[in-house]
């Protein structure tokens, strides 16, 4: 198991967390567009709805100007990026020059994308370089709890994305099938009564979207007493 | 290589470098803003002669500093003997009393020291400033020459050069020399520090473990890494990046909340080694650089290989004086500036700027040095599809395991305005890969 402080694992988790947050809404923003064009033009007030976050935007223009590229905008797709590339910068050594690469050129696609006419052709490249350091991550990293605690962010924020987005009830099982083999691997500790009662909340036909949010969040509670899996 | 090639060249490698994200970090109006380093494709080239003459020079350079910095922390010999005033050692900013009596392992105190040097027309070099805490810079000349090689891999295949990228395994036998025992780790203030891009670099190549203040807690008389799950690991050396005010707010400057409180203590004790040693700013200091051949001769017994610049001390009545008298054809350096700022040049100055600077000198004799202005031999630059020619310095760095180790490259630094002597990154520069030859042939490429 690889040395690693505390920071360095939150880092590493939340890097997870941001790049999933960056590649699924990225998707899911590529799909509304598409109907925004010409068709549905407030599609992006449903888009907020799915994605809980507040309607702050006045016009389809504008919601394609901020919520893809205002960095000030603290729940845009780029402001997402970043947050994603504070993270990996300081995980040189933990994740390697090459991997970093991925999310530094992700930067650049996403500032090119600003300024295009056909934003989604920049942005699909945002996409091809987040699973490119995905991948680069998976084949480059040596220490199995480093990529597990990068892969287990990324479980953990789709799970919590396709809730929200209320994705098909078989997306989110293969999701929670995928976080119960990868859990054990990051040596972080969780609550397995947490974990018990997601697997038996994805289970049910109807999936509480609310209450997986707040199984999901809440699985690596800060009170210990509460952590027992390992 | 014709203009079209060196186009193109330079293209590459600037993509190149930006997909590494080889930046800087710089403060401008209070906010931390990062930059691009820009790299010359144009390299420096140093023939193996001139190599061995500095590699020489170097190295007795370095031996001396190390010799001093022990000594004015123990014995003061060179000072009980008249070689070096008393005033020059006690009132510079760099002497800590903290330090008195302590010996580091293997009494290595310049772990890392970065030597400033200037070449004239003539084709002397001259030492410009030591750098002895925490010099950084190695990591650019690194990874430019990892870029290079891939963009044109024609030109080292036709040119002998030696390798430059052993850095890191320099660094890990310096470090691993003083290892008293357990992990070795790369201290960092934190992604906000102007040469962060460099800790982590140097962190992924040397296998060490970058830090910061908060992952490391002092315990029992040692120093320890806590992992995620809690365990404790026991640190035998840090590389330390931070300086030596904010290293142990137990020992130094109280506000602190970068560094690790008690870590002094116990490298006090010898249970952990700090590269460099805390307290070597007593031998950088730019009024004890004067003294630097005096020191050479008297530890060693040796004359000086390298030359100082011509430098003139206006605490002795005889150099103000001259000082006074030369006033336009000097450059006056602060003694407690760095990076470029403190540095006036007598030349630019108005009449009532020069009766004004006069007089703070005269009040404040200790605090600058005056050195005459060396014509540096110009280099050229690459700029807008065009060769120009730019002043340029070489910072040498020199490693210090069982021997002293120089390592066969180091960061040459431009200045981009074509009237400016200024070459620091912080000042707008770039840099170029330094190529030392492996014979004295004129590389058939650039």
């Amino acid at each position: 198991m690889a040395i690693l402080s505390v920071e360095h694992s939150d880092q590493l988790y939340w890097l997870g967390r941001y790049s999933e947050r960056v590649y699924t809404t990225i998707k899911e923003f590529a799909k509304r567009f598409d109907s925004m064009i010409e068709l549905r033009e407030h599609d992006y007030d449903e888009y907020c709805k799915a994605q809980d976050i507040p309607n702050i935007y006045s016009s389809k223009d504008d919601f394609i100007k901020r919520y893809c590229f205002d960095e000030s905008d603290p729940n845009s797709i780029h402001a997402n990026l970043i947050r994603a590339y504070d993270n990996a910068v300081v995980l040189r050594e933990e994740i390697g020059s090459e991997t970093l690469a991925y999310i530094q050129l992700a930067i650049y696609a996403m500032n090119k994308a600003k300024s295009s006419d056909a934003p989604l052709i920049q942005l699909q490249r945002v996409v091809d370089n987040i699973v490119a350091f995905w991948g680069m991550a998976d084949d480059s990293i040596d220490s199995e709890s480093v990529r597990s605690l990068i892969k287990l962010g990324k479980r953990v924020e789709r799970i919590d994305l396709y809730a929200r987005m209320n994705m098909g009830h078989s997306e989110l099982k293969r999701e929670l099938k995928r976080l119960n083999t990868r859990i054990g691997r990051t040596g972080l500790r969780y609550s397995s009564v947490k974990l018990a009662h997601l697997n038996y909340l994805a289970e049910m036909e109807n999936t509480p979207k609310d209450m997986i949010i707040e199984e999901i969040e809440s699985l690596f509670d800060e009170d210990i007493n509460t952590l027992d899996g390992k | 290589m014709n203009k079209e090639g060196m186009n193109s060249y330079s293209d590459t490698v600037n993509e190149l470098l930006a997909r590494y994200g080889v930046r800087f970090g710089i403060y401008k109006n209070g906010t931390f803003k990062e930059q691009l380093f820009p790299l010359d494709i144009i390299p420096r080239k140093i023939g193996q002669k001139e190599v061995e003459y500095l590699e020489k020079g170097l190295k007795q350079r370095v031996m001396a500093l190390n010799e001093f910095i022990k000594d004015i922390y123990g014995e003061k010999k060179i000072i009980r003997n008249n070689v070096i005033p008393e005033e020059f050692v006690y009132m510079g900013s760099g002497y800590l009393a903290q330090c008195e009596g302590v010996c580091p392992a293997k009494e290595i105190y310049t772990h890392i020291s970065g030597i400033d040097l200037v070449q004239a027309k003539d084709g002397q070099w001259f030492v410009l400033e030591d750098n002895l805490r925490i010099p950084s810079g190695a990591s650019y000349p690194m990874i430019a020459r990892d870029i290079c090689r891939k963009s044109s891999p024609a030109i080292f295949e036709k040119n002998a050069i030696y390798e430059n990228r052993n850095y890191a395994k320099m660094l890990r036998k310096a470090m691993d020399h003083v290892n008293v025992g357990g992990h070795t780790v790369i201290l960092t203030p934190g992604r906000y520090n102007a040469a962060y891009f460099e800790h982590s670099y140097l962190a992924e190549h040397t296998g060490a473990h970058l830090v910061t203040g908060n992952e490391l807690v002092v315990e029992n008389d040692h120093l320890y890494f806590v992992d995620y799950s809690g365990r404790k690991e026991k640190v035998g050396a840090v590389y330390r990046r931070i300086s030596d005010e904010y290293l142990d707010p137990m020992n130094f400057n109280s506000e602190s909340v970068i560094g690790i409180p008690h870590i002094y203590d116990i490298y006090r004790k010898g249970n952990v080694s700090l590269m460099n040693a805390p307290g070597n700013g007593v031998a950088d200091d730019k009024g004890i650089y004067y003294f630097v051949p005096e020191m050479i001769s008297y530890y060693l017994d040796e004359e000086p290989i390298l030359h100082n610049a011509p430098t003139y001390l206006p605490f002795y009545e005889k150099d103000m004086k001259y000082v006074i008298e030369n006033f336009d054809d000097l450059v006056l350096k602060d003694v407690a500036e760095a990076g470029g700022y403190g540095v006036v040049f007598g030349q630019g100055m108005t009449k009532d700027e020069k009766e004004r600077f006069i007089s703070m000198l005269k009040k404040e004799p200790r605090r600058f040095i005056a050195q005459e202005v060396i014509d540096f031999r110009d280099i050229d630059i690459f700029e807008d599809g065009e060769k120009v020619p730019r002043k340029a310095d070489l910072r040498a760095f020199v490693l210090m395991a069982e021997e002293p180790m120089v390592w066969k490259s180091g960061l040459t630094r431009f200045s981009r305005n074509p009237d400016s002597f200024i070459v620091n990154s912080s000042q707008g520069g770039g840099f170029k890969d330094t190529w030392v030859l492996e014979n004295d042939l004129s590389p058939t490429i650039l």
